[in-house]
C-alpha cells in the first residue's frame, strides 16, 4: 500500500541485525533522552530464539514505533491526535489525545503505551525526574517520536539527520555496534539510501500493508 | 511539547560536560553529561572523540544509569556510624549520621594508634587491609586515595571480592609469564578466525570490542563460540558448539593434535617456531633441558653445521623437530641439582609436544567434550587454513607476518582447575602458526604483574635461557617466604604471581584469606591469621560477589573495624563501623590514562589522558575522594608522605615535577582537589606532548581528553622480542616444572602438605586430568552424590551489570529484563519439561551447601545438563535490588582448598539440583 500523504522526505531507520548485540544501550539512551517513566520503552531490543538444541539461533531485534506510512494507529484514532507528517514521522498530539487506547490495540508492533499515573524509578521522584516530568504525557498514548525535536532542529540549522549527531535520534547516536542508521530514504544520496541499495533487508510485518519505516539488514556490503 | 522543549522553557542554564565511564574493566569510554539547572539529566556519547576512541565516543548501557546513580534516594549522603555493636546478617547495624569531622577523626585516631603499635602485627601481617572491587576499576574513581595508602605503607589486599580468583585469573598470571599479557585479546581489527572458548566479548568487552567484532562480522570473519550455553556472544557468532562444562582443555588438546600430528611441522610456521620459541631446545630423558656443562645454557641442534650448540650461538639454523645425539650435557633441576649426561639422545621441545599429543585425538576429545570429532577436526583445519602462514601485512612501513587467527578464553575457562591447560593450549595454538603477538593473532593488552604498567614492551628484558626476565616469588631454600606476609599467602604459595605490590597481592588466592580467618588447614604451622585491625572497603561487595557468600558475610562480621566508602548500604558494609559517602561518578574530577594501558580491547590508535569531570555538585554531604584522602593523611600525620606520593605521580599519569617542568604540590595545595588535578593535568600534557603543550584542569573541563597518535606497531610484542633476540617460553614448561618442585621442597621441609594437589599443576607439558571430575569428587568428599545433584550450574555475565557495582540502579533492572533469562535461572526447555518446571516458575537451585531462588527461564540454547545464572545477585541489604528475588551461583558455590588451583583461583561452577519451589522458602 502506498503512503497516505505526499511525502517529500521520509525519515527511516536501517538496522543491521548482523551488528546488533542486544545490549540495550539504545533502550537506555532513549529513556535518558526522552525521560520515559519506568516500564515505558519507546525503543527496546527483542531477544528471539529459534531452532532446537543444539541447532539454535538467537537474534536481537531493536523495535519501536515503525513510523508507518500507512499507520493503523492513525486510522483508528477518533480525535486526529495521531498524524503522519510530510517527513514520515508519525506524531501524537498530547493536547488532543483522549487516551482511548484504540491505537495501542491497533498497532501491530506493540509500540504504544499509556500511563495514567506518574511512576518513578524508586517510588519517590528524583531530582532528575522532577526536572523532566511532563504532566501532559499522563493519560495519553506515547511512543517513539523519532526524536522529533532533533529532526525539527535540523530544519532550522540545515544539519542532516543521521549524519550530524545533534539532529540524529538518541538511540541511533548511542548504538555501540553501529547497527542503527537514520536518514531520508527519498534522498538517493542519503546514508540510508546508499546502505539499503547495497544490502538485503526486510521490514517487519510488511504483509500487513503498514509500510513501516524501519528496515532490517540481513546481508550484503555496507555503503 | 517534548521533553527537551518543555525543559528548555524552565531551563536557565544548560551545559554538556565531557567525561568518561570506567564502571567496568573495558573503560575508559567517553561520554557527555547533560546538565540543566545544575541537575544531570542525560548521558550520551561524546562525539568529539569519534576519531580517538575506538567506539567513536560511545559508552555502553551501564553509563546511561549514571543519572539515576547520582540521584538514587537510597544513597548514603552523610557519614554514618554503627550503633549496634553486634555484627551479622541478622543484626541491624543502626547506622546513625555523624559529621565528617567525627568520622575522619575516629579513623585518624585508629590509624595513629596502629602506627604506634607498628604497621605489622604479631602474626607478621599488615594491620590494615583494603578491598577494592572489580579489576582495578575503583582506582578510576578513588581520586588520590592511592597516595594515602602508599604513604601509609604495608596494606593487605588479601580479602578479595571476586577479583583475584574469580576473574580470568590463570590468564592473567600465565599470560604475563608467556607474553606480557595480563589480558589476552584477539587482534580483532585484523583477525579472520576466532575460536572463542566462553569469551563473552559482546558482553564484557565494552563498546570497543562490540564495534570491532561487529565490523569484523561484516568484513566476513568467522567466530566459533565453544560454550555450554548460547550466550550473547554465541548468538553473535557464526557457529555455536555446546561443549560439556569445564572440558575445554580436551577440545584444545585435540586441536593441537590435529595441527602437530595430522598436519605436521611443514604446515606450521617454522621460522616462528625456530627463532621465537623454545621449540628447538633439547630435552633430556628426565624432562629437563639439556644444557652446556660449562655455561648451563640450553642446547639445540644446528641443522647447518650438524652440531649441538648453545641456544644463543649466532648464525645457526636450529632444528625444530627430531631427536639428536648430545655428547656431553647437564640438566639443572630444582634447587640447582645438576645431573650429568653423556651420549644422550635429546628430543626437541617441539618433538616432545608431538609425542605428548599423540593420544589426544579428536575422537578421544569427543567423548569428553560431548562434541563430534568431525566438528573438532574441522575447526582445527579451518584454523590452520585461516592462519595463512606466509602472508604479511605492512604497518607504518614495517612488514610483519599476518596470522589472522585467535583462540580466546572466557571466565571459568581461564580460571580454576583446567585453566592452566587452557591457557597453555591456547598459547601453543597461537605459537604453532606464528599468531602469537603478531598481527591478526592474539596479543596482550597490558601488564599488571610486570612494570611499567603503561608500556608492556619496556618490561621485556633478557632473562634466563634466552627468555624474558621474570619476577617470581622466590622458591629457593633461603629466599622463599617461609612465613606469609599477607593473609592470602601470595608470596609463599604462588611463585608466578610475583611481588609487584598491590596487584600481585590482589591476585593471590584471596579465598584462602577468607577461609583461614575461620579455620586453618591441618598442618598449618604459621601463626593463626589475625583479623585486620582496620579494613577499608570501596566499590566492592564480596558478600555478594565472592563464593559461599553467606559464610563470607559472617566472616566479615568478625573484623574489628571496617570503614566503607559507601554508595548505599550493601551486604558487606552492613558489617561496617563507619560509612563514608564519596562523591560518585558525575560528582568529582579525576584524570586517568587512556589507550593501550588497559584491559580487554583497549589497544587504540592513540594514547592519552581523559578527565572524569565533576558535572554536578555532590549530593548531600558526599565528598570528593581526593578530599577524603587528603584529610585522612592530614589528620593521621601522613601529609608529607601523601604529598610526596602525589608528586611522584601515583594518582596521576606522570610525576608532577620533571626535568623541564614543575607542578609539584605542597602540603597546603594538596588539600584542594582542584589544585591537585590541575597539576596532574598539566604534568600529563607536558609529558605526553614532550613539552609542546600544557593544559590545566579548566582546559580539560572543556575538551575532555588529550590524545596523541600511537602506531599499531605498539600492539605486538613479537618484534620487541625479535630485537632482543629473545624466545617465548613455549611449548615446554621447564621453568614452571622446576619452580613447582622447589616450592614442593620448601613446603615439605616445613611439613606442609595441604597444597600438594596444587603442586601437580607444575608440569613440562600438561595432561588431561578429568577437570569436571574435580568438582564431582569435591561433592562426594563433602558427603553429596552426583545423583542428588545432577546438573552443572554455571554463571555468566550481562552487559547491564558486569562489574558495574550497579545492582541498585533501577534502569539496569528494567532494560536487562528485555533479555531472556537475564534476571532468572536459565534451563533447557526439555529438561524443564521433564522436571515439571514452566517459564517464570519460581525455582530452587540447591547445592550441597545451600539453596538459591529465582525464576526459571526456559531456553533451547543451553545444554540439557547445565543450568546458567546471569550476574551476581541474591542481595538482602542493598536497597531496590533486595526486593527482587534473584538467584546467584555465589550463594551456593563453596570456597575450598580442594577447588583451588596452583595459581590460587577457582571457577564459577558447582553441581546442583533444581526443582519448582512454589512457596517462598527460607534460604
Ligand atoms: S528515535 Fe528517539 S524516541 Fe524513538 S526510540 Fe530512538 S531515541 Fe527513542
Ligand atoms: S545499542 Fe545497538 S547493538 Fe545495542 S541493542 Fe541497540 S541496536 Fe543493538
Ligand atoms: S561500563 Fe565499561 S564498557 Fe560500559 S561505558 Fe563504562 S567502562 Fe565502558
Amino acid at each position: 500500500m502506498s503512503a497516505q500523504v505526499n511525502q517529500d522526505k521520509r525519515y527511516v531507520m536501517a538496522i543491521d541485525l548482523r551488528r546488533c548485540v542486544g545490549c540495550q544501550t539504545c533502550t537506555a539512551a532513549c529513556k535518558n533522552a526522552n525521560a520515559t517513566p519506568p516500564g515505558v520503552q519507546w525503543r527496546r531490543v527483542l531477544d528471539i530464539e529459534t531452532g532446537e538444541f543444539p541447532d539454535v539461533q538467537r537474534t536481537f531485534m531493536p523495535v519501536g514505533c515503525m513510523h508507518c506510512a500507512n499507520p493503523p494507529c492513525m486510522h483508528v484514532c477518533p480525535t486526529t491526535a495521531t498524524k503522519l507528517r510530510a517527513d514520515g514521522l508519525v506524531t501524537i498530539d498530547y493536547d488532543i489525545c483522549i487516551g482511548c487506547a484504540n491505537c495501542v490495540m491497533a498497532c501491530p508492533y506493540d509500540a504504544r503505551s499509556i500511563q495514567h499515573i506518574a511512576k518513578y524509578a524508586y517510588g519517590v521522584p528524583m531530582k532528575s525526574e522532577e526536572a523532566r516530568f511532563e504532566p501532559e504525557r499522563l493519560g495519553v498514548a506515547t511512543k517513539c517520536t523519532f526524536c522529533k525535536d532533533r529532526i525539527d532542529l535540523a530544519a532550522k540549522t540545515g544539519q542532516t539527520p543521521g549524519v550530524d549527531p545533534e539532529v540524529t535520534p538518541a538511540c541511533v547516536n548511542s548504538c555501540i555496534s553501529d547497527a542503527m542508521h537514520f536518514g531520508d530514504i527519498k534522498d538517493p544520496n542519503s546514508n540510508v539510501s546508499k546502505l539499503l541499495a547495497k544490502t538485503e533487508h526486510f521490514r517487519m510485518h510488511e504483509e500487513l500493508g503498514t509500510d513501516p519505516s524501519i528496515y532490517y539488514i540481513l546481508d550484503g556490503e555496507e555503503a | 511539547m517534548s521533553a527537551a522543549d518543555k525543559a528548555s522553557g524552565a531551563v536557565t542554564s544548560a551545559k554538556s560536560v565531557p567525561s568518561f565511564c570506567y564502571n567496568c574493566v573495558s573503560g575508559p569510554d567517553f561520554l557527555r553529561v547533560k546538565v540543566e539547572n545544575g541537575i544531570a539529566t542525560e548521558i550520551g556519547p561524546n562525539f568529539d572523540g569519534d576519531r580517538i576512541h575506538p567506539a567513536r565516543g560511545r559508552p555502553c548501557v551501564k553509563a546511561y544509569g549514571l543519572v539515576q546513580k547520582t540521584y538514587n534516594p537510597n544513597r548514603i549522603l552523610t557519614p554514618m556510624k554503627r550503633t549496634n555493636p553486634k555484627k551479622g546478617m541478622k543484626e541491624d547495624p543502626g547506622f546513625t549520621p555523624i559529621s565528617w569531622d567525627e568520622a575522619l577523626d575516629t579513623i585518624a585516631e585508629k590509624l595513629k594508634a596502629i602506627r604506634a603499635k607498628g604497621v605489622i602485627d604479631e602474626a607478621g601481617l599488615p594491620r590494615i587491609a583494603a578491598s577494592f572491587g572489580h579489576g582495578g576499576t575503583p582506582s578510576n574513581y578513588m581520586g588520590t586515595l592511592p597516595a594515602f595508602l602508599a604513604a601509609w605503607g604495608p596494606v593487605d589486599y588479601s580479602f578479595g571480592s571476586g577479583q583475584g580468583v574469580k576473574c580470568v585469573h590463570s590468564e592473567h598470571l600465565y599470560g604475563e609469564f608467556w607474553h606480557r599479557a595480563f589480558t589476552v585479546s584477539a587482534d580483532t581489527p585484523h583477525t579472520r578466525y576466532n575460536i572463542s572458548f566462553g569469551a563473552n566479548v559482546e558482553v564484557t568487552g565494552g563498546p570497543t570490542a562490540v564495534i570491532r567484532h561487529a565490523d569484523a562480522r561484516i568484513r566476513g570473519y568467522k567466530r566459533v563460540q565453544v560454550e555450554p550455553s548460547l550466550t550473547i556472544t554465541a548468538a553473535c557468532s557464526a557457529e555455536w558448539v555446546p561443549i560439556r562444562p569445564k572440558t575445554d582443555p580436551a577440545f584444545m588438546f585435540a586441536l593441537i593434535h590435529v595441527l602437530v600430528r595430522e598436519h605436521g611441522v611443514e604446515k606450521l610456521d617454522i621460522p616462528f617456531l625456530r627463532d621465537r620459541t623454545a621449540s628447538p631446545y633439547l630435552l633430556a630423558p628426565n624432562g629437563l633441558y639439556l644444557r652446556d656443562p660449562d655455561t648451563s645454557k640450553p642446547l639445540l641442534f644446528d641443522e647447518a653445521s650438524g652440531r649441538v650448540v648453545a641456544h644463543d650461538t649466532p648464525d645457526v639454523r636450529p632444528a625444530v623437530a627430531g631427536r639428536h645425539k648430545v655428547a656431553r650435557a647437564i640438566t639443572v633441576d630444582a634447587d640447582a641439582a645438576r645431573q650429568e649426561f653423556a651420549d644422550v639422545e635429546g628430543r626437541t621441545a617441539y618433538q616432545a609436544l608431538v609425542d605428548h599429543m599423540e593420544r589426544y585425538t579428536p575422537e578421544w576429545a569427543s567423548q569428553i567434550c560431548d562434541v563430534p570429532a568431525d566438528t573438532i577436526r574441522r575447526i582445527a583445519n579451518e584454523y590452520l587454513e585461516a592462519a595463512s602462514i606466509g602472508e604479511t601485512i605492512e604497518i607504518d612501513g614495517v612488514t610483519l607476518p599476518l596470522r589472522p587467527v585467535a583462540v580466546t578464553l572466557g571466565k571459568s575457562v581461564n580460571n580454576g582447575w583446567g585453566a592452566f591447560e587452557c591457557c597453555w593450549a591456547r598459547t601453543v595454538l597461537a605459537m604453532l602458526v606464528g599468531a602469537l603477538e603478531n598481527p591478526g593473532g592474539i596479543l596482550g593488552t597490558t601488564v599488571r604483574i610486570n612494570k611499567p604498567q603503561e608500556n608492556r614492551h619496556m618490561s621485556v628484558k633478557p632473562g634466563d635461557d634466552g627468555f624474558m626476565i621474570q619476577y617470581f616469588n622466590p622458591t629457593g631454600p633461603n629466599s622463599w617466604e617461609a612465613q606469609p606476609t599477607t593473609r592470602n599467602l601470595h608470596r609463599t604459595m604462588v611463585p608466578i604471581v610475583g611481588r609487584n605490590g598491590g596487584w600481585s597481592q590482589a591476585l593471590g588466592p584471596t579465598q584462602l584469606a577468607w577461609m583461614f580467618q575461620e579455620e586453618t588447614p591441618e598442618g598449618w604451622n604459621w601463626p593463626k591469621p589475625t583479623y585486620p585491625e582496620l579494613w577499608f572497603v570501596y566499590r566492592s561487595n564480596p558478600a555478594i560477589s565472592f563464593w559461599e557468600t553467606r559464610r563470607l558475610a559472617e566472616a566479615a562480621a568478625k573484623f574489628p573495624f571496617m570503614v566503607a566508602f559507601a554508595y548505599t548500604v550493601d551486604e558487606t558494609n552492613y558489617m561496617a563501623d563507619l560509612l563514608l559517602p564519596e562523591a560518585t561518578d558525575l560528582e568529582s574530577n579525576q584524570l586517568i590514562r587512556m589507550g593501550q594501558t588497559k584491559y580487554m580491547e583497549h589497544f587504540w590508535d592513540h594514547i592519552g589522558v581523559v578527565l572524569r569531570q565533576k558535572a554536578v555538585e555532590p549530593q548531600g554531604e558526599a565528598r570528593d575522594f581526593s578530599w577524603i584522602a587528603a584529610e585522612l593523611a592530614r589528620r593521621s600525620g601522613l601529609i608529607d608522605g601523601y604529598v610526596a606520593q602525589l608528586n611522584r605521580g601515583i594518582s596521576g599519569v606522570s610525576p608532577l615535577k620533571g626535568e623541564t617542568y614543575d607542578f609539584a604540590l605542597d602540603a597546603q595545595s594538596a588539600l584542594d582537589p582542584d589544585k591537585v588535578w590541575d597539576a596532574v593535568c598539566k604534568a600529563a600534557t607536558v609529558t605526553l606532548s614532550q613539552g609542546k603543550e600544557c593544559h590545566g584542569l579548566d582546559w580539560f573541563k572543556e575538551h575532555g581528553f588529550y590524545a596523541i597518535p600511537q602506531s599499531r606497531l605498539g600492539w605486538y610484542l613479537t618484534p620487541t622480542l625479535e630485537k632482543q633476540g629473545l624466545r617465548y617460553e613455549l611449548p615446554y614448561q621447564e621453568r614452571l616444572l622446576r619452580l613447582g618442585r622447589e616450592l614442593g621442597n620448601r613446603l615439605h621441609e616445613n611439613e606442609i602438605h595441604w597444597w600438594d594437589e596444587q603442586l601437580t599443576e607444575y608440569v613440562g607439558l600438561p595432561d588431561w586430568h578429568d577437570v569436571p571430575g574435580r568438582w564431582e569428587r569435591a561433592l562426594v568428599n563433602a558427603g553429596g552424590s552426583l545423583e542428588e545433584f545432577p546438573f552443572w550450574l554455571l554463571a555468566t555475565k550481562s552487559m547491564q551489570y558486569h562489574s558495574g557495582g550497579n545492582a541498585a540502579i533501577a534502569l539496569m533492572d528494567e532494560v536487562s529484563e528485555n533479555l531472556h533469562g537475564a534476571t532468572g535461572v536459565i534451563i533447557n526447555d526439555k529438561t524443564a519439561e521433564k522436571l515439571g518446571i514452566g517459564e517464570n516458575d519460581r525455582v530452587e537451585v540447591r547445592s550441597h551447601i545451600g539453596a538459591t531462588y529465582g525464576r526459571a527461564a526456559l531456553v533451547k540454547g543451553v545444554r540439557p545438563d547445565t543450568i546458567v545464572i546471569i550476574g551476581q545477585f541474591d542481595h538482602w541489604a542493598t536497597p531496590y535490588i533486595k526486593d527482587t528475588e534473584r538467584a546467584s551461583l555465589n550463594t551456593i558455590a563453596p570456597m575450598s582448598v580442594e577447588l583451588t588451583d596452583a595459581t590460587g583461583s577457582g571457577a564459577d561452577i558447582v553441581r546442583v539440583a533444581i526443582r519448582r519451589a512454589d512457596k517462598a522458602a527460607a534460604a
